[in-house]
């Protein structure tokens, strides 16, 4: 033991030069582990902490219909029973606020509205940006709180009227925090706090509106579970959502928790790129000490002696590798800008002891996987190589077998094979399989994420295979350098796979990420194409459809299609009976999902043109249904049929807004999504039955592109319709595309620390033969090359190398953007080959330079002292 | 006392066997000098790592102080050449990244000496070079190198020393220095030492000489097989 211990500690100290970049390998996939665990469980520590001030009470029951006498009654007698110490009332909507006149930009800004009682919340603070406290005095009377960009878009300050449905409303101040208001989250807009009484008195929240009604209890902690409880049994069916402080906090938990999983698979996979550098410093590093286990064994040590005292060594590198990986997470963290601390609801971060040794105990595992099946050569190493070889001794040669494909070459190959490597090759990818299903909390996901890199691997390698023997008759080039460095590429011990895979896999990431991002912008762009509807009309009331048709043709700018206005009613389906789905009752639908929800439905005589049907026939042509209709009529979506099981001839029960009405399906449509300025609905009614009923109707117009032109239709259409919601979908769009952007970025980090990675393994790649390629260039020098043919060499060398990593990358890249564009996101795939030929270029100019100045040596040293040493 | 009976070695060589040691019987007594000569590829230095353990005959036994060597595992093997015999190279074959009393430390430790420093030390200043005992091997001279290689053959007191040519890659002055070494171990410590060499001084003061010529005994004086 003391031996393999002393031994161990010796190589340590003589080899961690050369093996640090075995350790920083490690770091990097450690680093990367335990600083987005750390984030994470910071964040849901910090959110769970605040789980009351997050729903701003104990207990919150909600609901997007007004409350009806009998649901309040019954609510109430519940209450009753439970121990609540105060309660309150809160109602939300999306709406158009404006500037009052005289005052301001001249615009409408759609925001979400929040109507509060006095002693709102329960729970966490309204934080004002002057720092005065919140009091409720401050809405009283038609006082409003608003966010800072609100005022900076509409020109306004403190002081200034704000027109809410047609009503002014005071400016009294700017919030800064609001308890329950998570950034990053998305919204229709920012937060206007007013009072319940005057919100409800704008008469904003008309039949059909998109309001969320809360009653928000504060009560004794035991009674919550219980209350909760019994509400979402009994009430569900009458959607009825209940939250408690304790569902928000599983909840969050359960999210943040995937989201940690997530993250750290993603650290998994950085951390399995530096394996892969692991396993390419350790087989070199092995072929370098061959000399050394032969007189290790010759002086008396055994195989498993030898080995141990290198699998130590492995552990004691992958340590310091993991201690580096942490110093390295706890800089990143303090690089961390405040305002996206802030901003994730975090405080400040730390490192978590979680996060930390779990990032220790991957890190450890990795360097151990990875370097075992190389270590496992030093089995093979004969003391007696030491009479024979002198100095160069090397490990012995395998025999040469016949080809392959033939019967002999298999038996030859199978009676030559190494079982114990072979087997330890298997229980490592086993547990590799095992970190990865750790990691991410799931066997399953860790499986794929493994068959996957297996599988992007095994693409890697055989396309670098074919691409070296693609090159080899080049080294029949006149040319010297050129010669030589091609032959470099497939010299005995060459790392050419390992780096086309590492810094394929790096460039792979980062020009794939970068076309989908170029296909996702480009299909938005298209969307908003000249002709297209960019603005959407909400809560249009019937008695105001003409006036509002006539307003919009009068404005419609000139090409514009006719602006068109669509009757909507809300529905949830209740029941189906089917040939293949019956349900019987609402908790039967809940049970399927999705079917579940509210959908939005509509009625009308003909098929929109992004619609098709696939099944039944549609009643294009037929006259409307009489108005008491028994069963009504209706036409499905695909998605619907198919993921519901739901045919033509189904009777399905719907309850359209407390009505109960059944309908037959009688045909299936396809939308083309992707062209959804028509409106896209899942179910579409035959006109009849909702002649009468309470409903709302929607408009889409293409708006001016001028943004004051824009400003000014909204705050017009504001102005005259107090109660109408316009959806500028440019906006929406930028905002969409700044997420993108924001997801691009992360990704593209990830994929530059993977391609960091990448150049690392190289840079460790070139230092570990550096020794050979000092012989090589001693012996070339002596026979007359210059400093400048040796330098040619290298270059084209490291150049044509990264040149191949660079079109392997491209090549995936431009095979996954395929992929998702088509199967995934369902965009037309729009190749970007400039992307991916400036992406190959980058990856051979950094490859070239990184491998050229990693091998200084190479040129620098004089030829007679190399030829003495060896 | 060392015995070879009918031993040989034979290996691969494309599609036929080339024989490097024909059938061959031999007994090297206990506490003598015994040097093995002849040209480059007569079978010395596989006769050499026979007798070490480092290879197995292809037909034969091997016997040392009573013990059947080809019948050893190769784990039995590295612990009987850990505590029995010492190896000295041409090539010297130091552990680069360790120092000079590490390298001699290193079979002490290996065989599990408690005092491994200590007797690493006392080796080093037989040796001569109690001086150098912290330098690398890289910053050792040839001659010194090649001390330090007899110190950590003798680490573990073996029964017999085996060298393969030691003086081959020593200027004479220096080849001379080792000679003695290994003639002044041989006669205090009555190690017996088997050496083999090209080098007619070495071979001269050698108790015994075995010459070989394409695998097979050609003279042996006196008389030992």
């Amino acid at each position: 033991m003391t031996f393999v211990l002393l031994m161990a500690l010796r190589e340590v100290r003589a080899s961690w030069r050369r093996l640090l970049f075995f350790f920083v390998c490690v770091a990097i996939g450690v680093g990367a582990i335990v600083m987005l665990r750390s984030i994470i469980q910071t964040v849901r520590g910090s959110l769970t902490r605040e789980s009351r001030s997050l729903i701003a009470a104990d207990l919150a029951v909600a609901t997007n219909r007004p409350w009806t006498p009998e649901l309040r009654a019954e609510l109430e007698q519940r209450f009753a029973g439970a121990p609540i110490l105060a309660r309150q009332e809160t109602v939300e909507l999306a709406s158009m606020v404006r500037p009052a006149s005289g005052k301001g930009s001249q615009v409408a800004r759609m925001v979400e509205l929040r109507g509060v009682q006095p002693g709102f919340p329960f729970y966490g603070t309204v934080i004002l940006q002057d720092g005065r406290p919140f009091t409720h005095d401050l809405l009283a009377n038609h006082g409003a709180l608003v966010r800072p960009e609100l005022l900076a878009e509409l020109g306004l300050s403190t002081g200034d009227q704000l027109v809410v449905g047609g009503v002014p409303f005071t400016i009294r101040g700017v919030i800064a925090v609001e308890p329950g208001r998570r950034v990053g989250a998305f919204s229709f807009g920012s937060r206007v706090l007013v009072d319940y009484d005057d919100l409800i008195h704008t008469g904003l929240l008309s039949f059909g509106s998109r309001a969320s009604y809360r009653i928000l209890l504060k009560m004794r902690e035991s009674g919550v579970a219980a209350l909760d409880r019994e509400l979402r049994r009994d009430f569900a069916s009458r959607f009825v959502s209940v939250t408690s402080f304790r569902s928000t906090e599983d909840q969050i938990g359960d999210d943040l928790q995937r989201a940690e999983n997530y993250l750290s698979l993603v650290g998994f996979v950085i951390l399995v790129l530096g394996g892969i550098g692991v396993w390419s410093v350790t087989r070199v590093f092995v072929r370098q000490k061959v000399r050394s286990v032969a007189i290790l064994k010759c002086l008396g040590a055994t195989t498993r002696q030898v080995l141990a005292a290198y699998v130590l060594q492995v552990v004691l590198l992958g340590l310091a590798g993991s201690g580096l990986g942490v110093a390295l997470a706890r800089i990143g963290m303090a690089a961390i800008p405040a305002r996206v601390v802030t901003a994730l609801g975090g405080a400040s971060y730390s490192l978590t002891a979680s996060a930390v040794w779990q990032g220790v105990a991957v890190g450890l595992l990795v360097s151990l996987l990875f370097s075992l099946v190389p270590l496992l050569e030093v089995r093979r190493v004969k003391p007696l190589l030491l009479l024979r070889g002198g100095a160069t001794a090397g490990l012995p040669a395998g025999a040469a077998h016949p080809p392959w494909w033939t019967a002999a070459g298999l038996r030859s190959r199978l009676a030559a094979a190494d079982w114990t490597q072979v087997g330890a090759a298997v229980v490592v990818s086993a547990a590799l399989i095992a970190v990865a299903g750790w990691q991410a909390a799931s066997l399953r996901v860790g499986a794929i994420v493994c068959a996957g890199f297996g599988g992007v691997a095994l693409v890697l390698t055989v396309a670098s295979t074919a691409i070296v023997r693609g090159v080899r008759p080049v080294a029949r080039a006149p040319w010297f350098p050129l010669r030589h460095a091609i032959l470099s590429l497939g010299r005995p011990g060459n790392q050419t796979r390992v780096i086309l895979l590492a810094v394929g896999i790096g460039s792979f990431f980062v020009i794939g990420v970068r076309s989908l991002q170029a296909n996702l912008l480009q299909q938005f762009s298209l969307e908003l194409g000249s002709s297209g509807a960019d603005m959407f009309l909400i809560d249009i009331l019937p008695t105001q459809v003409e006036r509002m048709r006539a307003v919009l043709t009068a404005r419609k700018a000139a090409g514009a299609d006719v602006p068109r206005l669509i009757p909507v009613l809300r529905a949830r389906v209740t029941g189906v009976r089917g040939r293949t789905t019956n349900l019987a009752s609402f908790e039967d639908v809940r049970r399927q999902g999705g079917l579940a929800r509210e959908y939005t439905i509509t009625y009308r005589d003909h098929l929109e043109s992004n619609e098709k049907v696939v099944q039944g026939t549609f009643w294009a042509g037929q006259p409307p249904l009489p108005e008491t209709a028994a069963p009504a009529e209706v036409s499905i979506e695909k998605g619907i049929h198919e993921r519901f099981k739901i045919d033509v001839g189904d009777i399905v029960r719907f309850d359209v807004l407390g009505r109960t009405l059944e309908a037959r399906v009688s045909s299936v449509r396809e939308v083309q999504w992707e062209d959804a300025r028509s409106g896209g609905f899942m179910f579409v009614f035959r006109p009849g039955p909702f002649g009468h009923a309470p409903q709302t109707w929607i408009g889409i117009l293409k708006a001016p592109e001028d943004p004051t032109e824009r400003g000014r239709l909204q705050r017009d259409l504001v102005a005259e319709f107090p109660n109408v919601s316009a959806i500028d979908v440019r906006e929406i769009l930028g905002q969409l595309q700044r997420a993108v952007d924001n997801i691009t970025l992360a990704i593209s980090i990830v994929g530059g620390i993977a391609l960091l990675s990448g150049v690392l393994i190289l840079v460790g790649a070139v230092a570990m033969t550096k020794f050979q390629r000092v012989y090589e260039a001693a012996i070339l020098r002596t026979l007359g090359a210059s400093t400048r043919t040796l330098g040619a060499m290298l270059a084209l060398e490291y150049g044509g190398l990264g040149l191949l990593a660079g079109l392997v990358g491209a090549g995936a890249a431009i095979a996954l953007t395929w992929a998702v564009s088509r199967h995934v996101l369902d965009i037309p795939w729009r190749p970007a080959p400039g992307l991916a030929a400036a992406g190959a270029l980058i990856t051979t100019a950094l490859v070239g330079i990184v491998g050229v100045t990693s091998s200084y040596d190479v040129l620098r040293k004089k030829p007679l002292g190399t030829l003495r040493a060896e | 006392m060392i015995e070879l009976h009918g031993v040989s070695k034979t290996v691969p060589s494309g599609d036929a066997m080339l024989t490097i040691l024909h059938p061959l019987d031999l007994r090297i007594e206990s506490g003598r000098v015994a040097a093995i000569t002849g040209p480059s590829g007569s079978g010395k230095s596989t006769l050499l790592g026979l007798l070490a353990g480092l290879d197995a005959p292809s037909t034969g036994r091997i016997v040392i102080d009573g013990a059947d060597i080809t019948s050893m595992s190769e784990d039995a093997l590295a612990r009987f050449r850990g505590t029995r015999i010492g190896f000295v190279f041409q090539f010297f074959h130091l552990l680069p990244s360790l120092t000079a009393w590490e390298n001699v430390r290193v079979p002490l430790e290996i065989a599990g000496a408690s005092d491994a420093g200590r007797r690493a030390d006392a080796l080093l200043t037989e040796v001569g070079l109690s001086l150098r005992r912290h330098h690398y091997p890289s910053q050792l001279s040839g001659g010194e190198q090649q001390r330090v290689a007899i110190a950590r053959a003798l680490a573990n007191d073996p029964a017999i020393l085996l060298a393969d040519e030691p003086t081959g890659n020593l200027d004479s002055a220096t080849g001379r220095q080792v000679i003695d070494l290994l003639i002044d171990v041989n006669r205090r410590r009555k190690t017996t030492v088997v050496l083999v060499t090209h080098d007619p001084e070495l071979a001269q003061r050698a108790d015994a000489t075995i010459a070989l010529r394409d695998g097979r005994i050609v003279s042996a004086v006196p008389a030992v097989s």
